[in-house]
């Protein structure tokens, strides 16, 4: 028979100081609330306290997943931890939240870096482990504050970046009300594009290096080599031009066509990114799911959200076919289809 | 596309409130309201789209109306 691999449920947690968009105007006054809002979707941000980290974030999402799901902790045999702020270069953080989360010792405990394609990766890791036998009930997290990397001159990259962590639970089992079978995935990697979304310094490659502010001509800010620095025309070619021949590619490997979908859940970039990609892929409004107003950009936690906040809608139920895209840092790329 | 008149339909339909203004050869894109880098990129992923180009950054930067982007784009294609 067939071994599935099955979401059985998400959660996830914001933290609760926030950077809103009065905030930003007040900081940088060309830019209108209205204008803020108008482009990106997005009105607040939640941010994390300066002694908040990825790791906490993912304590209290995994901590709420249990309390109100009723799955018993005890039942865990893996944790994977997607994220791109780990706690130390070495422990693996995902070691310290088997003990921070009291799973059993049986587990097998995993982090991996990977950004806004970090979901739907996790669940590839996930559906392998369950699978080849090696696992039946993993808890995977996604949590990030990217806010810590950008320099608070970046106008930019302020506006669109929020912190959060997402905790789902994939097993070999259908539980509860409404469960995805995670089908078949579609990947894509260009390095080429490595530095396109970069933190430089601070990792391995330029552990000691310090960065100084670049400006541009009126005295704008344009990057610093110890913050996040996204090339915005080129992430907005990659999405713009890699990722709608991907979708017919993951749907092709699914034996679907696009009417067999019912629901698209992106990435949630940004609202006009969004949009624009929307439209190349050609899908329809009432069926491509948005929701970023009041968290931004999460990064790989975006999609876990949607799903969650698509099911609460009442927009995801059981019987529907949902394409999830990841795509992003890298730069990379991951699609499947969730049969639910 | 080798009619400006086209080339002006599709520059203006990356604005996100294209339907609210009016907008001709000789009209100073970057004053309109709704004009950011954003509109920007999405104008540079319509000119690669239909004119197989990568108008470059640089020289977008240097052109003040629509018909010096049409005039620059057909330079290079």
């Amino acid at each position: 028979m067939e071994v599935l691999a099955y979401i059985n449920d998400i959660n996830y947690f914001l933290p609760q100081k926030r950077l809103t968009n009065q905030m930003i105007n007040q900081m940088h006054p060309e830019w209108s609330v209205d204008k803020i809002s108008a482009k990106t979707g997005i009105y607040s941000r939640p941010i994390a306290d300066d002694d908040v980290f990825a790791s906490d974030l993912g304590v209290n999402a995994a901590n709420r997943l249990f309390e109100q799901s009723g799955i018993d902790r005890s039942a865990i045999d893996f944790i994977i931890f997607c994220t791109q702020s780990p706690d130390y270069f070495l422990p693996t953080t995902a070691c310290t939240l088997q003990a921070r989360l009291g799973l059993p010792k049986s587990a097998g405990a995993l982090d991996y870096n990977q950004g806004c394609s970090g979901f739907v990766y996790g669940l590839g890791l996930a559906k392998g482990l369950i699978v080849s036998g090696q696992a039946n009930n993993i808890l995977l997290i996604t949590a990030e504050t990217y806010s810590k990397y950008i320099n608070p001159k970046d106008k930019s990259n302020k506006t669109i970046f929020g912190d959060a962590a997402a905790a789902t639970i994939i097993s070999n089992k259908p539980a509860g009300a409404i469960n995805g079978a995670v089908q078949d995935f579609v990947y894509y990697t260009n390095g080429e594009g490595f530095d396109k979304l970069i933190v430089k310094n601070g990792g391995a490659k330029y552990l000691n290096e310090t960065g100084v502010d670049i400006l541009d001509d009126e005295g704008a800010f344009i990057r610093n080599d110890d913050n996040l620095y996204m090339d915005g025309k080129a992430v907005f070619e990659f999405t713009s031009f890699v990722i709608p021949p991907l979708i017919d590619q993951v749907l092709e490997k699914n034996k679907l066509t696009r009417d067999d979908i019912d629901l698209y859940v992106f990435h949630q970039a940004n609202d006009f990114m969004l949009q624009t990609v929307r439209k190349r892929c050609k899908i329809p409004e009432d069926k491509f799911f948005i929701y970023l107003k009041d968290c931004g950009n999460t990064v790989s936690s975006t999609i876990p959200i949607a799903l969650t906040e698509a099911q609460s809608q009442g927009r995801l139920k059981p019987g529907m076919k949902v394409l999830i895209a990841g795509f992003g840092v890298g730069l990379s790329a991951a699609f499947t289809i969730l049969q639910y | 596309m080798n009619n400006i008149n086209e080339f002006i339909e599709k520059f203006k339909d990356q604005f996100i409130d294209a339907d609210e203004f009016e907008l001709d050869a000789q009209s100073e894109f970057r004053n309109i309201d709704s004009w950011d880098s954003l509109t920007g990129m999405a104008i540079l992923v319509m000119i690669k789209d239909e004119f197989k180009v990568d108008f470059s950054e640089n020289k977008f930067r240097e052109c003040k109306t629509v018909q010096d982007v049409y005039d620059e784009v057909l330079k290079i294609s």
